[in-house]
């Protein structure tokens, strides 16, 4: 190796390093950016946090589109007695179906 | 919504499995309010809190709770919230996008107006949200 060649070496090293740095900071940056717009659009970090640990993973879009056939699943009657089905309002009038929860 | 279409249009609530409940991504509005529940673990609790929510709100619409195997929810993708309009054939002709943030009832609005044009409604779109404001 000529000394040239270990004068070049020790250049390549030492701008990796810097190019390291950067490259670190900047991802660094990039996750506090990150966190900032997630906090900030929800609301605070608990609820960045509950979203990403709760909500994500259970956030299934669904397949279905307008010209489907609607699915049919059977449902329980606020008695806790009696059950029926989705289809069951089916056929006299439109129907708005509705999904949620209390809270 | 309900008041101005009930008679022309079926409604059916699907009570699912909770969005926010205490030991998953609580609320603070729903602490302040105090709605404050555990997400079930067995059919008795989901009944129960499905009850308490109808009862609360002297919710007028039919309400049919969802299977421990969330069986609806799965094939509608229901959860957190969303909105669907059958026809009478059994065909979706609405599809709502995923809740909270894409829930919409004022599109659902807009499919019975021109479905049925001639319906008097009271224009408030504000009160169309069938889920409590939280």
């Amino acid at each position: 190796m000529t000394r040239l060649d270990a004068h070049v070496i020790v250049l390549v090293r030492k701008n990796m390093r810097r190019i390291l740095k950067w490259a670190g900071l900047s991802l660094l940056g990039l996750l506090v950016i990150a966190f900032a717009l997630g906090c900030y659009f929800m609301g605070s970090p608990r609820d960045l946090y509950g979203f990403l640990r709760f909500a994500l993973p259970q956030w299934h879009k669904g397949d279905l589109k307008v010209g489907d056939a609607a699915p049919d699943a059977p449902l329980l009657a606020l008695d806790g007695q009696s059950s029926f089905y989705i289809h069951d309002h089916i056929g006299q009038k439109p129907l708005v179906l509705i999904f949620g929860s209390y809270t | 919504m309900y008041n101005d279409y009930k008679d022309r249009v079926d409604f059916l609530a699907v009570y699912i499995r909770e969005a926010h409940p205490l030991d998953e991504w609580e609320m603070k509005k729903n602490l302040d309010e105090n709605v404050c529940y555990p997400q079930p673990k067995t059919l008795a609790q989901r009944i129960a809190i499905a009850n308490d929510f109808s009862q609360r709100f002297h919710f007028p619409l039919p309400l049919g709770i969802d299977a421990m195997n969330d069986l609806a929810d799965h094939l509608y993708g229901g959860w957190p919230e969303r909105l669907y309009v059958i026809d009478e054939s059994g065909k979706l002709v609405y599809c709502g996008g995923l809740g909270p943030f894409n829930y919409h009832p004022n599109e659902v609005r807009a499919w019975l107006e021109h479905r049925f044009p001639d319906t008097h409604t009271a224009s408030n779109t504000s009160s169309d949200s069938v889920t409590p404001s939280r």
